[in-house]
């Protein structure tokens, strides 16, 4: 025991010796979710054109990247420069501890989709840096075993439902349509597609209102909840794997799929489409939005810094970088559809046609809570414990309750 | 060893020679323990939020008022009693017969009680994604069911079976561990207690009820009392497996309580009701305390 | 009579034959056999990291070692394992003193009002870390101790729970072998060192399983109190390397998890002969 703690202290020495990092003149502090070697071309891009200047980048993780955030936002230990996700930014808007860009932004405004995420009335507190949405992914093989046509994806509802019970029926383990259920923070962004594309909307244009039940609204669930019949119920991470496995035919998923699919499953003939819209003539092929968004902090040191690297990072081509080498979100840049990259890629391009339907979430300070209510009740519906209509119902008095706090 | 090197003062003088022990202790402990435990209660009668630029309001007990009228934390403390009064006596057995079986000698005692162990050595959070995998609709365990001809439940999908699903694979999971630890309390009891037994003509079983069970009582009240708290905090399996769902119905008060404080930092809101799960916790160790801790007289 | 007990040789357990093993075996082995089970799922995962997380997949190849691969080829792998392994050296060294001598002190009721710092230590335990966690963020902004060592090492040096499990412990240690020594002539402190703690040492040993095991598995706080690459724990590294958005790298999280569990096997191995020493055996004679 005495030799084996002896070696343990020779251990812990070597370890604290090491020498503590140099500072050097000027060092902007960047805190991102991406991987290191994804991230740090960037940045030795930027500290090419700014001679003198270094940034220090620290990778955040998705589990527990806002508590270390909050943590730091409540002790004054910010970082000058921090990607903050979509989901995050109207409770950090209202605490009102963010940097005001809207000067130092405001040229950028006619390039870059999102703003939505960081702006409250005419003040930009941020820059949206990559977007991601969902769109439908479907299996070719199963299209073409259930005689349908593999290179028609479903347009409409109708189609939707039809495909999916073509494939249902063919039995033996296969699904039609994956239905997400039984983990929180999922569901709206599945369920929310039908009723945006179906002309329901959450509340009302000036944000102080809910403006959820709605005929369109209760029209979409009933159809969502119909898909069950179509297909099968899981958690997202188990419908992924059904759909890899080739054993799903359909399912709303997100980009992060491509990645997966080249490593897991490369031998998979699929293809991705627009979320489907109600009919041919009626309605949007709608669906959920979000994204990454680079923010700066009134307590943050070196604010024109942090402005010029964020500056640097929306641009074109290296908001396009980040996207190529991630594969799950895309860049917020316009019209980042007509690059080369996305020419080369079109299944990934789909995402970023999807975007000109998609929406984003209200930016609302009681956001959080509302997709909250919005998801109880929808679960409510899927468990069968309440009608589509008297969900939304439920749903309607829980956001006008909330839509009243501020 | 980094215990200070006081030279004694003597035979009587153990109380100074007792606060020589505790201070390096108490002082980190001070700092690192007991001033975030007095933060989190100032912080309960405020609506402090970590990060909001304006500075917290006194609301005196309006967080408390609000939690006991807030059906989402009575429904979590629903579901956290029904995860601990369903793990603890399954785990605290388990634990102690697996203690008592691989304590004696045997051929492969070391296989075992290592095996057995095993589960504690990877982090929960691991543990929970592997348990998610095999809980999954066309999960290994459905696959191992199906094969049976046994019924295969939805288990984290379907809400009857989310939390006991979370459940078994804490008994799972924890069962090793306490082993361990009661067979550190078995070393404690002196052997030629059971020699004098044996040469009564005592049973195995008498061996057991008379001395063995009465003396590892302080082990016993350990077991209980550390795993009753870890088991009020459950989080993490929750945090992976199901995010709370399906219908809130694995949604527990850590659960809801990290929610507030990290989805609507409203930090105030969570440190209130941490404070009403320590009441709680605190009155159940109480009671175990009373009923398992009382002084042991040990002697041959 | 003093210091007799530490003389007292490890017992050579003659183990029986393997016939009256037997019935142990039965009732025992499917036990074990579904303990092992999640670890053949790790480790079928780590060795097909095509199968995405699926066990049917990954039981049926092909295997192969690309995820120890890339794991290895990490340039940060050694820097995380040194990190951990020297925050665990210390935390585990820490907690076994300070809690064998505040735990004994504790458990022979030395000091006024005993039951209420017993009842305070481990009251700490009860206040979920979710919520202490910024608070004592906090202390660490305002100690300058934020992306240091010592922020890894210091908070966890004083762990309640090896207090209290010391204090249990010596509960129910006979007390004679102490009172013998007293009349004898030694003072506390050869009481503690040469009586006490050769009988503490199955409970240091697993106080020593028990921190080496949290600090080594912890994620949360070595996440938020460290900011550089240099001073990342292996749980922190791992998750970074093996996250991707919305998903993870099977692969490469079990492989990283498979080898991140083995030094705590280890550990383990090493000291569970400790828990065992058999040092009361006839320590009264």
């Amino acid at each position: 025991m005495r030799r084996l703690a002896g070696w343990m202290a020779v251990a812990l020495a070597a370890a604290l010796s090491c020498a503590p990092a140099k500072k050097l003149a000027e060092e902007v502090v960047f805190w991102q979710f991406w991987p290191a070697e994804v991230v740090t071309p960037l940045l030795e891009g930027f500290e090419r054109e700014h001679p003198g200047v270094k940034v220090r980048m620290e990778q955040l993780t998705w589990q527990s990247g806002q508590e270390k955030i909050t943590a730091a936002v409540a002790a004054g230990t910010v970082p000058d420069l921090c990607e903050i996700g979509s989901t995050w930014m109207p409770r950090l808007l209202a605490g009102g501890r963010l940097a005001d860009w809207s000067a130092g932004v405001a040229d950028l405004r006619p390039a870059l989709r999102g703003w939505e995420l960081c702006t409250v009335g005419d003040a930009i507190y941020g820059v949206p840096w990559v977007l991601g949405t969902r769109a439908l992914f479907y299996n070719r093989e199963l299209f073409a075993r259930a005689r349908l046509d593999s290179t028609r994806p479903p347009e409409t509802w109708v189609e939707l439902q039809r495909a999916a019970a073509a494939i249902q029926r063919l039995g033996h383990g296969v699904h039609g349509y994956g239905v997400q259920a039984g983990e929180r923070y999922v569901l709206s962004k599945k369920f929310l597609p039908f009723a945006w594309g179906n002309g329901g909307e959450i509340l009302s244009e000036d944000l102080r209102h809910a403006a959820f039940d709605s005929p369109a609204s209760r029209e979409a669930l009933e159809f969502y909840l119909g898909l069950r019949r179509a297909g099968m119920t899981a958690q997202q991470d188990a419908l992924d794997r059904e759909f890899k496995e080739g054993r799903l035919g359909l399912e709303v998923s997100g980009a992060w799929l491509f990645r997966q699919i080249a490593r897991e499953a490369p031998g998979l003939r699929y293809g991705v489409a627009l979320v489907p819209r109600p009919a041919n003539e009626r309605g949007a092929h709608a669906s959920w939005a979000g994204g990454e968004v680079l923010v700066g902090f009134n307590d943050a040191k070196r604010k024109q810094l942090a402005l010029e690297l964020a500056r640097f990072l929306v641009r074109p081509e290296n908001a396009l970088a980040l996207a190529a080498a991630a594969q799950s979100v895309q860049p917020a840049t316009v019209g980042a559809d007509t690059s080369a990259y996305y020419r080369a890629h079109p299944l990934e391009a789909v995402f970023v046609r999807q975007f000109e339907t998609a929406r984003f979430t209200p930016n609302h300070p009681m956001w959080g809570d509302m997709e909250a209510a919005i998801e109880d009740e929808v679960e409510q519906a899927l468990y069968d414990r309440k009608s589509a209509a008297q969900a939304v119902e439920d749903a309607q008095v829980r956001l006008e309750e909330l839509a009243g706090k501020k | 060893m980094g215990t200070p090197a006081r030279r004694p003062g003597g035979r009587g003088a153990s109380p100074a020679t007792s606060w020589a022990f505790l201070s390096p202790w108490a002082l980190a402990f001070g700092l690192f323990g007991l001033y975030p435990f007095a933060f989190s209660l100032f912080a309960s009668f405020t609506d402090y939020s970590p990060v909001r630029a304006a500075g917290a309001r006194f609301v005196g007990l309006g967080n408390y008022a609000r939690a006991l009228h807030d059906p989402a934390f009575w429904s979590a403390l629903g579901n956290t009693a029904l995860f601990v009064v369903g793990t603890i006596p399954f785990t605290t057995a388990l634990a102690l017969a697996l203690a008592l079986a691989v304590q004696p000698a045997f051929r492969g005692r070391s296989l075992f009680r290592t095996g057995f162990f095993l589960p504690s050595v990877v982090s929960v959070v691991v543990l929970s994604l592997v348990f998610k995998g095999l809980y999954a609709p066309n999960g290994s365990l459905n696959g191992l069911l199906a094969a049976l001809h046994l019924p295969t439940p939805a288990w984290l999908l379907d809400p009857d079976t989310a939390l006991p699903a979370i459940m078994a694979m804490d008994v799972w999971s924890a069962s090793g561990y306490y082993m361990v630890i009661f067979l550190a309390g078995l070393e404690a009891i002196p052997r030629d207690l059971y020699e004098a037994a044996r040469l009564e003509g005592a049973t195995a079983r008498d061996q057991l009820v008379h001395i063995t069970l009465p003396l590892l009582r302080p082990t016993l009240l350990f077991v209980l009392v550390v795993n009753t708290i870890r088991s009020l905090q459950i989080f993490a399996e929750v945090f992976v497996m199901t995010r709370g769902g399906p219908l809130h119905r694995t949604t527990t008060v850590v659960y809801y309580l990290y929610e507030q404080a990290f989805y609507r930092f409203d930090l105030g809101y969570a440190s209130a009701l941490a404070y009403l799960l320590f009441v709680l916790t605190l009155a159940l160790a109480w009671l175990q305390m009373r009923a398992v801790g009382r002084p042991v007289e040990v002697s041959a | 009579m003093s210091g007799g007990a530490a003389a007292v040789e490890l017992r050579a357990a003659a183990s029986p034959a393997w016939g009256a093993s037997l019935g142990r075996w039965l009732w025992l082995g499917p036990l074990l056999l579904t303990m092992l089970l999640p670890f053949a799922w790790m480790a079928a995962i780590s060795l097909a990291p095509r199968a995405g997380g699926s066990f049917a997949r990954a039981a049926a190849g092909p295997w192969d070692l690309s995820s120890y691969r890339a794991l290895f080829a990490s340039a940060h792998l050694g820097r995380y394992l040194l990190n951990s392994a020297a925050v665990a050296t210390a935390v585990v060294l820490l907690n076994v003193a300070t809690a064998a001598t505040v735990g004994y002190v504790l458990g022979r009721r030395r000091v006024p009002g005993e039951k209420l710092w017993t009842l305070g230590i481990v009251a700490t335990l009860m206040l979920p870390k979710q919520v202490l966690m910024v608070p004592l963020y906090l202390v660490m902004a305002r100690l300058h101790l934020l992306d240091t060592y010592a922020a890894l090492v210091l908070p966890f040096a004083v762990d309640a729970f090896s207090v209290f499990l010391v204090r249990q412990y010596v509960l129910g240690l006979p007390i004679e072998l102490e009172e013998a020594a007293r009349v004898d002539g030694a003072s506390d402190w050869v009481i503690f060192r040469a009586v006490v703690l050769p009988l503490m040492k199955p409970v240091l040993a697993v106080v020593a399983i028990q921190s080496f095991l949290t600090n080594w598995n912890s994620f949360l706080f070595p996440l938020i109190f460290v900011d550089s690459d240099r001073l990342r724990t292996l749980p922190v590294g791992l998750a970074l390397l093996s996250q991707t958005e919305h998903s993870v790298d099977w692969g490469f999280l079990m492989a990283g998890s498979t080898v991140a569990s083995l030094p705590v096997l280890a550990v383990f191995l090493l000291f569970q002969r400790h828990i065992l020493s058999g040092l009361l055996a006839g320590a009264e004679k």
